[in-house]
This record gives structure tokens, C-alpha cells and sequence, in this order.
């Protein structure tokens, strides 16, 4: 097996050249605020730009388009880690940011939609780069690859590889016969959804620019805020009950979404997973709220809407904050914790295990009981009334599996790097499930800048694999990838 | 009325032997001339050799003529083909024979009558409805219910505990002093008798009973066999057959599934939720004890082979199963079942020939059904201010020898028969009769 390497080259290039202009569109931001990083922005963006320009100019003569899997989990692995790369320009050359190490740590966790942040006065960061920031997780969330896809067919067949190696969840289902049109909807109702959600904001009374910004990073489930106390700042129950319910639409299955818009509710219900979700969230969210009503006395509807907004936001792997969920008593705080390994829908924009791998897992761990008493029964687990092959339960047992080592492994060396034990568990499983606040130095009120640097390189590393689902990174460490054949 | 049957298999086979009897012109189309040349030499028909699709072919049998086409082959696409044509050259209804259960849904049917084909017919799905019919009672071989069962047939084996035994039909009537019961068949070996009153019962009869509602308990007591509500049903055979009954049995019953082969047992895992399948040979008799085949209320083999089902029947009822149900192929068996001790056995082309034969009469008769082996049809006519038996009383009808009137049906109301009854006009009477004077009944009713 041979690498299609001008492919991969190319590709890479047009990445570059699309987050070139990507970096570009904050200059308005930047003109019209008047507070500086204009200049770093221009250079930012041209630097990307030209380079992936060059790539994309010297291997313009392609004799081969085609791409296999392997050329795919390639080129999204490089590719996220290149526009992380270059995506620090606007932090280092403003200044915002002078350490590369904390810039790349806050890139990584922009595209990742981690939401997990280094800067301790986000208000005095130019608005120009703290677009940037808010853009970053906007393009991780739908996937930069997925809008590649959806932007230039000229991907046309291969196109279906880099979806799969990009897009979280199981498997995409094809809202449309080509894979093009697919990611193209998806787009459509993440870029609809985004500016529903700015028109919400405003009519909270949120400034333009927070409103902006914020719905960017709802709607990826990122959690970067453009202030220090997130959305604990605005002190606004409007405002947090429309993220609420954006956090959750992020969250939901896109494809349900867009049935969603085609008004077939029956679909949308039908869906398996979206209905523990949606249950799941609002018992979960009940529990804690009585926790919340009698650990800190606030009256009933702040309890409620508390409960429900730090839950909405751990579910979805958002991290937005509008209180801090560690003051709430042991049981809520070890409950937040495990919340974390839940994640939400897949083909969402949510990051984590996904609730459907959890569904089949304890489907699977039930029937293993009846497969005991009839050891020749095929018994297969059934979601959406549909069997599920053997093979996709396999995965998803090496997935949850993998998952858990990695944390524990993760968890140890981040004690090896001198971080205390419960801020070793939180910020270790807050990374690996691309959610934002953690626990104990790193909790919601907290932020990441004492780690030591390489905590943070290794928490970077943490967040990539959490957001490409493990496979398709790890896949490139695998000795199987690298020989022929 | 002329009639064309395409395919000779054996649904075809059955339907133009049913046919014949009835005087109709039918013609025969298949593609294996041997078995044309069989066929036109056992049976009043006319035969063409060729592909049923094929314009030509159609026309020679001079389709725009013809008031019904039964597209009966084994491939579904030729039925269906084969329809719309003759539908489109003129003819006046067509069938076609389906094994896609997904054609009966409600709206692909409409869509199909709108293409040419009036009705579809599909012997799995006929069969899997026969099967949870005859689950009914353990105790009984076979049932049928009329107008929703005020008036119903019993079948049941006369066995040595029983008290029919060595009692003439006469002797019988002295049992029956409330007249809620009347036999109208007795299967005998391969022979089907329609019993007068000097007939006496044997060791090991089918007997045939028309009932009135209470006297189906008293029919039961007849037998000395165990009587069990089902509760539990294994089927053998993950074929089409076996899919279509483990689907209709398993709304009402626990249903087990035993299939050989491991794709297809997970593809029957994925559309029937239900039933628990099971990845096993039939055969392995250690693995079906396991798997409780002593606790089962009924036994139901269906896989390909004849034979396997037949054996493990066998097994089953040797392991204490109560009633037993076994696929054959071949025709001729069915008439072995009473001497092997299966319960019953079935065909699913005979039941679709059946199935076929009722919608061509419909109009004619009520309603139609046939018995397991016996070689009879059991009808539902209506009497009307015209016909001839019109306020006649039973004796003095002229009833053809090898016919028997099981009972009326009146204002909704089931009454069996005796030689003094009275038929009025709106009586829906049931008869059961020998295919070859069905001719002749009819005409009583005209």
C-alpha cells in the first residue's frame, strides 16, 4: 500500500488556504473595535494561506485522486495539527498569547471545541483575536474537513474517507446520495442554527459582539467565552435558557436536526439515542437541581436553571459556566465528574463516548445475561428496532476500552508531572471528552495557565485524540498503518 | 370461463386438477414440455409450451378472451411481468403469485391493481396463516371457523381410549341427544369418506365434525388425547415459511426459532424481535433437548428437506410435544401423516392453490376451505327465494352421494342438520363435498 502523498500534500494546502481566510475575516472584527491586532492578523493570514498555497501549487500535477483510508486518516490528523500550528500566528505576533506552548494549548483546544483555557483576563485580549479564538471552535465543531467536503467537490469519491476520519459518531448517515450534498446540509443547518442563535442573544440584551461569539462556540459545543466568568457575567436567566436549549440542539444528532426541519417529528422521535438524551438530560438535570435547591439555598427556578445549564453544558461537552458546580456538595461534584464520560449525540458536535456507544454497551452487557442461559441464541442488540452487527458492538467495546485506558494511563502521567490527583482526574477526562472546565486547580472558576508546559502539551495531545475519536489518530501509531500491504 | 394458468409446478398442477373438475377451459403455459405433455395427459386441459412474458405466448393462448390469468411460476418476476401484460392484452383479472411479503402491505397492493395484477398471492405467508390456525387446541388436527365461529369444523384421530371407537355414525347419534354436532368426513388411510348412517368409526380415523359452539366440547371428548392450551412453539427452519410463522405466532405465543445457518439466523434475530433464534441443526437431538423441546406445546418443522421434517416431528412428539406440524414437498405424503403420527402436514403450494380456488369462486360461494388430506372442499353457500332447495326439507333433496350438508347458518345463528330441517331462503349453508360433484351441489342452489 502506497501513499497517495500529492493528494495528501494538495489537501493539506487547501486546508491551510481555507484557514488562511478564515484568519482574514477577523480583520473586520479588529478595524472596527480599533484595539490592535490587525497587523498580526493580516500576516497570520497570509502566512497560512501562502503556505498552503505552495502545497497545493507543488503537487497541483495529480495523476491519481484516488484516496484511500489510509491517505484519509492522514491528511485529517495532519491537517488538525497543521491549522493548530499556523492557528497560533494571531495569539503569538498580537502578543495576547507569547508563550507558543499556551498558544498552541489554546489553538488546540479551539479546534478541538475543548473550551479549556490558559488566558487569565480574557477581557483584555483585542477583539480581533478573540474572534479568532470563538472561530476556531466554530470550525472544529462541524469539522473542517466536513466543509472542505461540502465547499469542493472536486474531492468527489475520497471525499466519503475524510468524513468518516473527521465526523464524530458511529457512522454518517447520508442525508443524500453524495457525500458532497450530505456535508453540505449539515453546514447548512450549522451556520442556520449559529445565527438563530445570535438573534436570541441580542434580544437578551448581550452586546453584539459577546453575542457573536458566543453562539460561534454554542453551537460547536466549544465553551470559549469572551469573558473571564463566562456566562456567570451576563446574570441574565434569558440568556442562559437560550443557551440551554442551543447547547442541547448542538448536541442532538444533526441529521435528526435536519428531519427536525422537514418536520418529521416521528423520525426524530424514533431515534433511540436522541430520546435517552433528551430523558437522560432532563432526570439528570432534576436530580441536580434538587442537590443544587438544598446545597445552596438559592430559590427554586435558580436551582433549576443552574442545574440544567451546568449539565446541559457538561452533557454536550460545552463548558460554558454560570456557576460553579465543585461548591455543590461531594455527591454533585463526583457526579459532574462521571457526567463527563456520557457525551452527547453522536453526529453532533459534541465531543466524549456518545450516549449511543453507552446505549449498545449496556444493551449488549444485559443481553449477555440471556446469551448465558441459550449459549447457541443469536441474540443480537437491537437500536432503533434495527440489530446491530457484531462488528460494530466489537468497536465499540474496543472504543469505551480504549477510552478507559487512556484515561487511566493519562491520569497517572499527569500525576508523574507533579498535577495534584483530583485535578489530574478532571483535567485528563474535561480534555479527553473536549469539555472545557475541569476539577480541583482547573475547576469551571479556574484555568489551565499553571499547569506545567508539558501537562499541557500532553492535555493538547489528550484533546486531539478525544476529538477525532481516538481511532483515527491512534490508527497512525499502529505499526499496521505504516507497512505496505 | 376460460382460464390461463402460467407455471405447471405444483401450485399450477393443483389449481388446473381443482379446475377441470369444474368445467372450465383452461390453459396451461410453461416452459418444460415434459411436464406439459404429463399434464395433458392426466387432465381435460390445453397446454402451449413457452415463456408466459412473451407476447406470442399469450396471444396463442388468446389471453384478450380470457376472464382470469394465474400467474402461478416460481419466479415472482414472471408472475408479475406476466400479469400486467395479460391484464394490458385484454385479459379480465389476473393473480400473481408473490413470495415479497412487502407487496401485501395495503398501499403496494392498491399501486399493483392500478399496474394490472387484481390479486397477489404468497404460499409462505398462506402457509404461516395456516399454521397458527391449526394451533388452536392441541387436542384437535384441524379447525376451521364459520361466521366467526357459530358454527366451526373439528377435526380430532379417533385413538384407542376413544369412545368412537367401533360405533357406527347411528350408534353415535345416540350419544348426541342435543343434535350440537354432525360428522362430515372420515379419513381413512389415503381415503376420504363421506359418512352415511350405517359407517362405522375405526382405529386411528380422522374424523370431521361441523359443530355448533357447544358442541365442540363434547366433539373434544371424543379424543382421549391430552388437551393444553399452546403457550410455547418451537419452529425448525429459518426459510421464508418459518420467518412468515415465527412472525404471525409470536404476537401470541413464546416462539423459538432453530436455524442452521448462522447469517440467516442473524438477519431472522433482526426482523423478528420476538422469537428467540437459535443457531443449531435441526437435527442434534441433544441441543433441542437443551433448548426444552419436551416443554413445548407445539412443534412446527418447516426447514427445505421433507424429510428432516417429517424425523424431527417425530422426535418431537416422541419427547411428549402435543401437536406437531410438519412441511412436506411432496404431495403424496400428506396422506402418511395420520399413519407416521405427525399431527399435520402441510403444503404450501396446496394451500395456495386452495387459497387461488376461493378467489376465482368468490361470488359464487361464501366461503371456501379445505381440510389437511382429505380430499374435499368444504363451501358456504346462500340460499336464495329461487333456489331449488328453497323451503325443502333436507330429506327430500336429492344431495349427491358423495356431498353432505354440516349445518346452517340462520340469522347469525349455527344449527346442525338433520334429515327434517327446513332450508329457508337467506340460509347460509355449509357442505362439505368431493371435488367431483361440487358441480352438482351448486346447482341445488341456484
Amino acid at each position: 500500500m502506497k501513499f497517495n502523498f500529492k493528494i495528501v500534500v494538495s489537501l493539506l494546502g487547501i486546508l491551510l488556504v481555507i484557514n488562511g481566510g478564515f484568519m482574514l475575516m477577523c480583520l473586520p472584527v479588529s478595524l472596527i473595535y480599533h484595539e490592535g491586532g490587525v497587523v498580526p492578523l493580516i500576516i497570520s493570514g497570509l502566512v497560512s494561506a501562502s503556505i498552503g498555497g505552495i502545497l497545493w501549487w507543488s503537487a497541483r500535477k495529480r495523476t491519481d485522486d484516488n484516496l484511500s483510508k489510509r491517505d484519509g486518516y492522514l491528511i485529517v490528523t495532519l491537517g488538525w495539527l497543521g491549522m493548530s500550528l499556523v492557528g497560533t500566528l494571531p495569539f503569538l505576533l498580537s502578543g495576547a498569547i507569547p508563550n507558543f506552548t499556551n498558544a498552541f494549548f489554546e489553538t488546540l483546544s479551539g479546534f478541538t471545541t475543548t473550551g479549556a483555557s490558559i488566558l487569565n483576563d480574557i477581557e483584555s485580549v483585542p477583539k480581533g483575536i478573540l474572534f479568532w479564538r470563538s472561530l476556531t471552535q466554530w470550525m472544529g465543531g462541524m469539522g473542517i474537513i466536513v466543509l472542505a467536503v461540502a465547499i469542493l467537490p472536486l474531492l468527489g469519491i475520497g471525499g466519503m474517507q475524510l468524513f468518516v476520519a473527521e465526523a464524530p459518531g458511529l457512522k454518517p448517515d447520508k442525508l443524500q446520495p453524495r457525500i458532497t450534498a450530505t456535508a453540505r446540509r449539515l453546514w447548512i443547518i450549522y451556520v442556520g442554527l449559529t445565527c438563530a442563535e445570535f438573534v436570541l442573544l441580542i434580544i437578551g440584551g448581550m452586546p453584539v459582539f459577546d453575542a457573536i461569539n458566543h453562539s460561534l462556540t454554542t453551537m460547536a459545543t466549544g465553551g470559549f467565552s469572551t469573558r473571564q466568568e463566562s456566562i456567570a457575567y451576563f446574570n441574565s436567566p434569558f440568556i442562559q435558557y437560550v443557551l440551554i436549549i442551543f447547547m442541547f440542539l448542538a448536541g442532538t444528532n444533526f441529521t435528526l436536526t435536519y428531519y427536525g426541519f422537514k418536520g418529521k417529528f416521528g423520525r426524530v422521535w424514533a431515534n433511540e439515542e436522541f430520546r435517552v438524551y433528551m430523558i437522560g438530560t432532563l432526570i439528570l438535570g432534576a436530580i441536580v437541581s434538587v442537590g443544587v435547591y438544598f446545597n445552596t439555598g438559592s430559590d427554586i427556578e435558580r436551582s433549576f436553571r443552574n442545574a440544567m445549564f451546568q449539565v446541559v453544558s457538561i452533557i454536550t461537552t460545552t463548558g460554558f459556566v454560570s456557576a460553579d458546580y465543585t461548591l455543590w456538595g461531594p455527591f454533585l461534584s463526583i457526579l459532574f465528574f462521571m457526567l463527563m464520560f456520557l457525551g452527547a449525540s453522536a453526529g453532533s458536535t459534541a465531543g466524549g463516548v456518545k450516549i449511543v456507544r453507552h446505549i449498545l454497551l449496556l444493551k449488549n452487557g444485559i443481553l449477555e445475561l440471556k446469551r448465558q442461559l441459550h449459549p447457541s441464541a443469536i441474540i443480537p442488540v437491537r437500536l432503533n428496532n434495527k440489530a446491530v452487527s457484531p462488528e460494530i458492538t466489537y468497536n465499540v467495546l474496543g472504543f469505551i476500552m480504549i477510552y478507559l485506558t487512556i484515561f487511566v494511563t493519562s491520569t497517572c502521567i499527569m500525576g508523574l508531572l507533579g498535577v495534584d490527583f483530583v485535578t489530574a482526574l478532571g483535567s485528563v477526562a474535561t480534555s479527553l471528552g473536549n469539555i472545557g472546565p475541569g476539577f480541583g486547580s482547573v475547576g469551571p472558576v479556574n484555568n489551565f495557565a499553571h499547569l506545567p508546559s508539558a501537562g499541557k502539551w500532553f492535555l493538547s495531545f489528550l484533546m486531539l485524540l478525544g476529538r477525532l475519536e481516538l481511532f483515527t489518530v491512534l490508527i497512525l501509531v499502529t505499526p499496521y498503518f505504516w507497512t505496505r500491504n | 370461463m376460460r382460464i390461463i394458468i402460467a407455471g405447471a409446478g405444483e401450485v399450477g398442477y393443483h389449481l388446473a386438477k381443482l379446475l377441470a373438475y369444474e368445467k372450465q377451459d383452461i390453459v396451461l403455459i410453461d416452459t418444460d414440455k415434459d411436464k406439459l405433455t404429463q399434464v395433458a395427459n392426466s387432465m381435460d386441459v390445453a397446454v402451449i409450451h413457452g415463456n408466459a412474458t412473451y407476447f406470442s405466448v399469450l396471444e396463442e393462448a388468446q389471453v384478450s378472451k380470457a376472464n382470469l390469468v394465474l400467474a402461478v411460476t416460481s419466479s415472482e418476476e414472471t408472475n408479475i411481468a406476466c400479469s400486467i401484460i395479460s391484464k394490458q392484452l385484454g385479459a379480465k383479472r389476473t393473480v400473481a403469485r408473490i413470495s415479497n411479503i412487502e407487496f401485501l402491505l395495503k398501499k403496494e397492493k392498491n399501486l399493483l391493481k392500478q399496474m394490472g395484477i387484481d390479486e397477489l398471492i404468497s404460499p409462505e405467508s398462506l402457509a404461516a396463516r395456516e399454521i397458527k390456525r391449526l394451533l388452536k387446541e392441541t387436542a384437535i388436527t384441524d379447525t376451521f371457523d364459520f361466521d366467526h365461529g357459530v358454527l366451526s369444523l373439528v377435526g380430532i384421530i379417533v385413538d384407542e381410549g376413544s369412545v368412537l371407537h367401533d360405533k357406527s355414525i347411528w350408534e353415535l347419534a345416540h350419544l348426541n341427544p342435543d343434535h350440537n354436532f354432525i360428522t362430515v368426513a372420515i379419513l381413512r388411510n389415503n381415503e376420504t369418506i363421506i359418512p352415511r348412517g350405517n359407517t362405522v368409526f375405526h382405529l386411528n380415523d380422522h374424523a370431521y365434525f361441523i359443530a355448533e359452539p357447544d358442541g365442540i366440547e363434547h366433539v373434544l371428548s371424543f379424543t382421549s388425547r391430552e388437551r393444553r392450551t399452546i403457550k410455547k412453539v418451537m419452529v425448525l427452519g429459518g426459510s421464508k415459511i418459518g420467518f412468515h410463522t415465527a412472525r404471525k405466532l409470536s404476537i401470541k405465543y413464546r416462539v423459538k426459532l432453530i436455524e442452521k445457518d448462522k447469517e440467516k439466523c442473524f438477519e431472522l434475530a433482526d426482523k423478528l424481535p420476538g422469537t428467540l433464534i437459535i443457531n443449531a441443526d435441526g437435527s442434534d437431538v441433544d441441543l433441542l433437548k437443551s433448548e426444552g423441546i419436551a416443554e413445548m406445546d407445539a412443534f412446527i418443522a418447516v426447514t427445505g428437506n421433507s424429510e428432516t421434517n417429517i424425523i424431527s416431528c417425530l422426535l418431537a412428539k416422541n419427547q411428549g410435544v402435543p401437536k406437531t406440524i410438519a412441511l412436506v414437498e411432496n404431495i403424496d405424503y400428506i396422506h402418511l401423516s395420520q399413519n407416521v403420527g405427525v399431527d399435520t402436514m402441510i403444503n404450501k403450494k396446496l394451500i395456495a392453490a386452495n387459497f387461488t380456488f376461493r378467489y376465482i369462486r368468490q361470488g359464487e360461494v361464501l366461503d371456501l376451505t379445505s381440510i389437511h388430506g382429505v380430499d374435499a372442499e368444504i363451501l358456504e353457500y346462500e340460499v336464495s327465494e329461487s333456489s331449488y332447495i328453497a323451503e325443502k326439507e333436507l330429506k327430500d333433496v336429492d344431495f349427491p352421494k358423495s356431498a353432505i350438508v354440516g349445518g346452517v347458518i340462520r340469522k347469525g345463528q349455527g344449527h346442525t342438520t338433520m334429515g327434517g330441517f327446513q332450508f329457508k331462503p337467506k340460509d347460509r349453508v355449509v357442505v362439505l363435498s368431493k371435488p367431483e360433484c361440487i358441480g352438482k351441489v351448486e346447482r341445488l342452489f341456484k
